[in-house]
């Protein structure tokens, strides 16, 4: 049987069987298809609550959903159109969580613009209160903790040790951070991209520049992921950035 | 040439007209076919009124003072206009009373009633106690200074209003199609009051667009969803049902951003009930042969005249809600107007 406005149908929701039997009459085609209900039976308000409470979610309720801030959006218009910060605004004051959840894949996706804190009319400082949001949406497990902020901590991290970064260390390093299953080389002793349990993207991610790479700066790599060549005079250096990043409050090392 | 003016209904718009013709010096006769003088805020005890939340005792209640202070004008009450003969500037108008007079000008201020809200089954009002109208949550207040559920007289945990009921409706035949102007506003007051008074209730604005127009946008619209908390859904409440099982009311609808229908649980809902011309306007229409919108029924200014307050008939002047929806505000200026205007009909002229 077809399903009308089939975009408004989560998969996940059609039960369909090709063949059925009921009291021994084969009603395949015809009654096969089972979709279960997408009426919204309640509100969870607590969860506005929880974005009040931090410091970002103030502005929330200035929202009256025009969209200017998703009209200007990059992320919106250029890449994915799920990605809608007035809908989640929308939805995090109702407590429309199942419908938060449905979007947790592209909610981080934010590439902090602020095009929609600078435009909205009502004053909502839009990207703050996506943050928290996310920030919410993470401690009721909704959503996994914001994938981009482990990697800027490894990246970091590889700053404040060597003093550079290293392509090559950057991307294996950080795999193996995510804890992916990974198979390791016998040489180096890096998890290997494009083998193991690591995400199809994430190969793909991997292997696109390595093919592309000439031959020797592939060699300086490896070489620079071997010896861990650090920027001259980093100790020192070191030094004074630890006490300029504690005094910001930056990390505590 | 007559020169005494009569007004008919002593609502805002009547007492205005009457005021100012009063203080004119012009003899003035004020029918008003209920017992008290202040129109449907006074009749029908209002709380807050939008937009200087103010008690209708503290805005109509100064004009009622005056114009029964005032010898110039004769207020009678329970009187009704039953006839009108002759023209302009010599009307002779027969009263439900059985007097007879003549008149140089005559304002018709005789205003609107609610819709009834029976009239939309689906919406269960009549079925459900804890479904009421904007008008009982009003008397609620003034009268009985708290909120509660009629079917048990408790705080209810959430309160829905519904934007629009016997407004913007074509379902009710042409009459309806016209939008109630105080509606949103009063949601946004009466949404501010609960919450200022119980914060843990929960408000909700079922609506199709916020219509808090002018400098209402603010104080009745941006406040009660910043300030306050009441929140803002999209999409038009379409059925009321019961749940037997929690007692509850379940509002049925779209929400119209998420593109799904919900059936939320509410504890008490409010119907913002939509205006009609009142069955004065129609009567005295007919009587005075004044010129009606043939959808609404509510009584339409002069063609060739760019003034509100100007009918089809010369000598006749309409104020107020007998028009079509309007604020009381507006309704008193529209009555100053109309009195004024009376006034230098029938020729009178300020003394040096
Ligand atoms: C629930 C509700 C809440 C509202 N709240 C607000 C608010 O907060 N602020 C605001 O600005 N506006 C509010 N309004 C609108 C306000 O009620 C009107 O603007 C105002 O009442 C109009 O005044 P009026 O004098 O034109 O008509 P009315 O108030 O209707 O007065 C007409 C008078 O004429 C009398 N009459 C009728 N026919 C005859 C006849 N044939 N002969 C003699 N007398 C007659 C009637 O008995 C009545 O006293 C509200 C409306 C509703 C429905
Ligand atoms: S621009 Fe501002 S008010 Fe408009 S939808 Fe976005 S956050 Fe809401
Ligand atoms: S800050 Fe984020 S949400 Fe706002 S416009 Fe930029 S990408 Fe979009
Ligand atoms: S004022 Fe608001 S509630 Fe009344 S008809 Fe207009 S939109 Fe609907």
């Amino acid at each position: 049987m077809a399903i009308h406005e089939r975009s408004l149908v989560d998969p996940e929701r059609i039960l369909r069987k090709e063949r059925l039997v009921i009291d021994g009459i084969d009603v395949s085609g015809d009654w096969n298809l089972i979709i279960l209900p997408r009426v919204i039976e309640d509100y969870d308000l607590s969860f506005l609550d929880e974005v009040l409470e931090q410091p970002e979610g103030k502005t929330i309720l200035q929202c009256y959903q025009c969209s200017y801030c998703t009209a200007s959006c990059p992320v919106h218009n250029y890449w994915d159109e799920r990605y809608n910060p007035r809908h989640f605004i929308h939805l995090a004051r109702l407590g429309l969580i199942d419908e938060l959840q449905k979007r947790a894949d592209v909610m981080w996706r934010c590439v902090s613009c602020h095009k929609c804190t600078h435009r909205c009319p009502k004053g909502v400082l839009v990207e703050e209160v996506l943050k928290a949001i996310l920030r919410v949406m993470a401690k009721r497990g909704i959503i996994e903790e914001y994938p981009s902020k482990k990697f800027d901590k490894f990246f970091l991290e590889s700053v404040y040790e060597y003093g550079r970064i290293e392509d090559g260390e950057l991307l294996f390093g950080w795999i193996e951070k995510q804890g992916y299953q990974v198979v390791k080389d016998p040489v180096l002793k890096k998890p290997i991209p494009f083998m193991g349990g690591v995400p199809e993207w994430l190969k793909q991610l991997a292997i696109k520049p390595i093919k592309n790479m000439n031959i020797g700066f592939l060699i300086l790599n490896a070489k620079h992921m071997l010896f861990h060549p650090r920027t001259k005079n980093w100790n020192r250096f070191k030094q004074v950035l630890r006490k300029v990043m504690e005094e910001e409050g930056v990390f505590a090392h | 040439m007559a020169k005494s003016v009569l007004v008919v209904g002593g609502g805002p718009a009547g007492l205005a007209a009457a005021r100012t013709l009063g203080k004119l010096g012009i003899p003035t006769i004020l029918v008003e076919k209920e017992q008290k003088l202040g129109g449907r805020p006074i009749l029908e005890d209002y709380h807050t009124l939008i937009p200087r939340k103010m008690t209708p005792q503290q805005v109509i209640g100064p004009f009622i003072e005056e114009v029964q202070n005032n010898p110039n004008v004769d207020v009678k009450l329970g009187v009704e206009l039953e006839a009108c003969e002759g023209e302009a500037p010599n009307f002779k108008v027969k009263l439900s009373n059985g007097e007879e007079h003549e008149v140089g000008a005559i304002v018709v201020a005789t205003g609107f009633q609610h819709f009834d809200a029976k009239r939309k089954g689906e919406l269960g009002y009549g079925i459900y106690p804890d479904v009421i109208t904007n008008l009982e949550l009003e008397q609620m207040f003034s009268r009985e200074g708290k909120l509660y559920r009629p079917s048990n007289g408790q705080l209810p945990k959430r309160v829905a209003f519904v934007f629009c009921v016997g407004s913007r409706d074509r379902q009710l035949g042409v009459t309806n199609v016209h939008c109630c102007r105080y509606g949103c506003a009063l949601s946004g007051l009466q949404g501010t009051e609960i919450r200022e008074k119980y914060p843990d209730v929960d408000v909700f604005c079922y609506y199709m667009d916020v219509r808090t127009y002018g400098t209402w946008e603010y104080p009745f619209y941006w406040a009660p969803q910043e300030k306050y908390g009441v929140r803002y859904v999209r999409g038009r409440i379409a059925e009321i049902t019961y749940n037997p099982q929690d007692g509850r009311l379940r509002v049925k609808h779209e929400d119209t951003i998420v593109q799904r229908p919900a059936e939320v649980p509410m504890d008490l809902v409010v119907l913002v009930l939509g205006m009609e011309p009142s069955e004065g306007t129609k009567k005295v229409a007919k009587i005075l042969g004044l010129a009606q919108d043939p959808d609404s029924q509510f009584l339409v200014p002069a063609e060739d005249s760019g003034s509100n307050i100007i009918s089809n008939k010369p000598g006749v002047f309409i104020a107020g809600a007998c028009k079509g929806p309007i604020d009381i505000e507006s309704s008193l200026a529209e009555g100053e107007a109309a009195g004024a205007e009376a006034a230098t009909f029938i020729g009178a002229k300020v003394s040096a």
